[in-house]
C-alpha cells in the first residue's frame, strides 16, 4: 500500500504547468529511481491536459493508479500510488493539498510558476504521512464526504482524449 | 566509444577477453571493499562511454551499465561451463569471482550455485559469505527459485554444523559449543526473515520468499513457539499494509495453524507474555494437563486476535478477496479446533457464550470475572472459575457473530466487491458448515 508521487499542476488552455512535487521512491532499485520518477512527472502532466475541469479521476497506468482532482479554477493535484492504497483517501488528500495551497499560493503565479520560484513546502510531509492512509484520516470521515459515483474511472492515460 | 569502435573491438576475442576479465575483477573488487553493498541493479546504457569500467558503486548500490552484459554474460558463462567439463581449470579465487558475477546477473543459473556448494563443502567459502551473495541477487531478482533453493542448502548444512546429533550436546564438554551455535543460529533466523520481507516487498505475493519464510521457521526454530508468537506479532504491520498480499496471509495461517496444534509447553524459559499469565497455575499441574490448559487459555486468543484483526481491515479496505479469504481460514480452523475440544465442559462453554452474548453481551461474565480477579485469596480452581475466568470471546463466537459481521458489512458497504465478498461468505458458511 504505497504513495509514490503527489503534484500540484496548473492546468493551462494547453498545457499542465507543474507548481510543485514530491515523491517517494524508496521502493523502487536504486538505479530505476530517476526514469521511474521522469514518468511520473509526465504522466501526472498528461493526466491534468486531458481532464476535463471540475473533474475527478481515477486512471490505471501500468501497476499504478493516477487519482487527479482538476478544479473549476484550473488548480490540479495528481496522487500516483499502487493499486490497494484505498482511493478514497486520495481524494481527500488531493482536495486538502488544493485547499491548502490555494491559500498560501497566489493566484496570479499559477499559469507561470515552478517549482523552484513556488513557496509550499507541504507536500513532502504530506506524502510521508499518508503512506499510512489509517494514521493519517479516520477513516470513517472518509467514508462519509465522498460521491463515488462522479469519479470517472479510466483504464489507461491513452483512453483519455 | 561510438558503436562501430564496439564492433571493432568485440570482433577481437582477446580484447574481449580483457575487458571482461576488468569488468569480473572490478565487480568483484567493489564488494570487496564495501561490505555495506546492500542492493544491485542493471543501469540503462546503450554504450560505453570512453575507457570508463561499467561497474559503479553509488551510496552502497552496484550498478552494471547494460552496454556490457552481452559480452560479460556468455563469457563468464562459458567459461564456468568448461571448468564443469573439465576442459578448463580454475582456481579458487576465479571461481569465486565467476560464480558472484554470474549469479549477479542471472541467478537461477543452478550450475553457479553447485559450483560454490563444492566451495563451501570444501571450506573454501563461507557459508555467511555465500548467504550475503543470495541476498544481493534477491534485490534485483526477488523470486529466484534457484537461489531460495541453494539458501536452504546452505542453512540446511549450517544447521547440521550447528547440530551434529543430540549425544554431543549431552557430553558436558559440548555444552559451551552449543550456546555460541545457537547464538549463530539466532542470528542466523534473523537474518532469513530479513531476506524474506525484502524480498516480499520488492514483488507482491512472492510465494517462494513467503514458502522460504515457512520453512526457516520449520527448520530453525521447530520447537520454539515463542519464534512463532513473535512473527505472527511482528508481521501484523506487513499485512496491514499489503492487503491483498495473499502469501503474507498464507503466512500468518501457518503460524496460527502450527500454535493451535502445537502451542508448546508453557514450563520452557522462553515463554512469551501471551502465555505468562498461564506461568503460575500451569507450573504446578502435570505436563499433560499444563498443555491442555494452554490450549483453553492461549489458543482462543490467539483466533480472536487474529479475527479481529481481519474485520479490522476488512472495513478499513473495502474490497479485499485476501482478506475474506483470510477470514475463511481463521475461521474453518477455529470451527475445527472447538469441535475437538468438545468436552462437556467446553460445551456448556459455547451454549452458555452464546447465550449470554445474545443477551447481555457478555457482561455478566466479565462483571464477575472482575470480582474473581479482585480476591487474590480465592485461588480455588473450580469448573466455574475456569470457565469464567476465561472470559467472553470477542472476536471468535462462531456462526452468530459471523452472521452478524457480514449483515453489518452488507448494510455499510459502499463497494460493490466487498458485497459480493460479504455475500459470498454467507453462501460458504451456509455450504460449507451446514448450518
Amino acid at each position: 500500500m504505497k504513495l509514490y508521487s503527489l503534484s500540484v499542476l496548473h492546468k493551462g488552455a494547453s498545457k499542465a504547468n507543474l507548481l510543485k512535487a514530491a515523491y517517494d521512491l524508496s521502493s523502487f532499485s536504486f538505479f530505476q529511481r530517476s526514469s521511474v520518477q521522469e514518468f511520473m512527472t509526465f504522466t501526472s502532466s498528461l493526466i491534468v491536459e486531458r481532464s476535463s475541469h471540475g473533474s475527478r479521476a481515477s486512471v490505471k497506468e501500468q501497476e499504478y493508479l493516477c487519482h487527479v482532482y482538476v478544479r473549476n479554477d484550473s488548480l490540479s493535484a495528481v496522487v500516483i500510488a499502487d493499486n490497494e492504497y484505498p482511493s478514497r483517501v486520495c481524494f481527500t488528500l488531493l482536495d486538502k493539498v488544493l485547499d491548502e495551497f490555494s491559500k498560501q499560493v497566489d493566484r496570479i503565479d499559477w499559469p507561470s510558476g515552478s517549482p523552484t520560484t513556488i513557496n509550499y513546502t507541504a507536500l513532502d510531509g504530506y506524502l510521508a504521512k499518508y503512506q499510512n492512509p489509517r494514521e493519517a484520516d479516520a477513516m470513517s470521515k472518509v467514508q462519509a464526504e465522498l460521491d463515488e459515483t462522479k469519479i470517472i474511472l479510466v483504464s489507461s492515460v491513452n483512453y483519455m482524449i | 566509444m561510438s558503436s562501430s569502435a564496439l564492433k571493432t573491438m568485440a570482433e577481437s576475442e582477446e580484447e574481449v577477453d580483457v575487458l571482461v576479465q576488468r569488468v569480473v575483477k572490478d565487480i568483484n573488487n567493489a564488494l570487496k571493499k564495501n561490505p555495506n553493498i546492500d542492493e544491485i541493479g542493471l543501469i540503462p546504457c546503450p554504450e560505453a562511454r570512453y575507457n570508463r569500467s561499467p561497474i559503479v558503486l553509488v551510496e552502497n548500490k552496484l550498478g552494471v551499465e547494460s552496454w556490457c552484459i552481452k559480452f560479460l554474460l556468455p563469457y563468464v558463462h562459458n567459461k564456468l561451463l568448461l571448468y564443469r567439463q573439465r576442459k578448463l581449470w580454475l582456481g579458487k579465487d576465479a571461481l569465486i569471482d565467476i560464480t558472484c558475477t554470474l549469479l549477479l546477473l542471472n541467478p537461477d543459473f543452478t550450475t553457479a550455485w553447485n559450483v560454490r556448494k563444492e566451495l563451501i563443502q570444501s571450506g573454501a567459502l563461507s557459508p555467511e559469505k555465500d548467504l550475503y551473495l543470495g541476498k544481493l541477487a534477491l534485490t534485483k531478482f526477488p523470486k529466484s527459485p534457484e537461489t531460495w533453493i541453494h539458501r536452504r542448502w546452505v542453512l540446511q548444512s549450517l544447521i547440521q554444523e550447528c547440530c551434529p546429533s543430540k549425544a554431543c550436546k549431552e557430553r558436558s564438554g559440548a555444552v559451551a559449543v552449543t550456546a555460541a551455535q545457537t547464538e549463530r543460529l539466532q542470528r542466523i533466523l534473523q537474518e532469513e526473515m530479513k531476506a524474506c520481507s525484502e524480498a516480499a516487498g520488492r514483488y507482491p505475493s512472492n510465494y517462494n520468499a513467503w514458502s522460504h519464510r515457512i520453512w526457516v521457521i520449520q527448520n530453525l526454530a521447530k520447537d520454539n513457539k515463542k519464534v512463532f508468537l513473535d512473527e505472527l506479532s511482528s508481521m501484523k504491520y506487513w499485512v496491514s499494509m499489503h492487503v491483498s498480499d495473499h502469501s503474507g496471509f498464507h503466512y500468518r495461517q501457518f503460524l496460527l495453524k502450527s500454535l493451535v496444534e502445537d502451542p508448546g509447553c508453557v514450563l520452557d524459559k522462553t515463554a512469551s507474555a501471551l502465555q505468562s499469565t498461564s506461568n503460575e497455575h500451569c507450573a504446578s499441574l502435570p505436563k499433560e494437563e499444563a498443555s491442555a490448559e494452554i490450549q483453553r487459555t492461549v489458543v482462543p486468543d490467539l483466533f480472536n486476535e487474529e479475527l479481529e484483526l481481519c474485520t479490522d481491515l476488512i472495513e478499513s479496505y473495502p474490497g479485499h478477496e485476501t482478506l475474506w479469504c483470510h477470514r475463511r481460514y481463521v475461521f474453518f480452523l477455529w470451527h475445527h479446533w472447538n469441535h475437538k475440544q468438545g468436552s462437556p465442559l467446553n460445551s456448556r462453554d459455547r451454549q452458555l457464550d452464546n447465550s449470554s452474548s445474545a443477551t447481555t453481551g457478555g457482561k455478566s461474565a466479565q462483571a464477575m470475572d472482575v470480582d474473581g480477579m479482585m480476591d487474590p485469596n480465592k485461588q480455588v480452581y473450580t469448573q466455574e472459575t475456569k470457565r469464567l475466568k476465561r472470559g467472553p470471546l470477542q472476536g471468535c463466537q462462531g456462526l452468530p457473530t459471523e452472521h452478524r459481521f457480514i449483515t453489518k458489512t452488507l448494510t455499510d458497504c459502499r463497494s460493490t466487491e466487498q458485497a459480493r465478498f460479504a455475500n459470498a461468505y454467507q453462501k460458504w458458511l451456509d455450504s460449507v458448515l451446514g448450518q
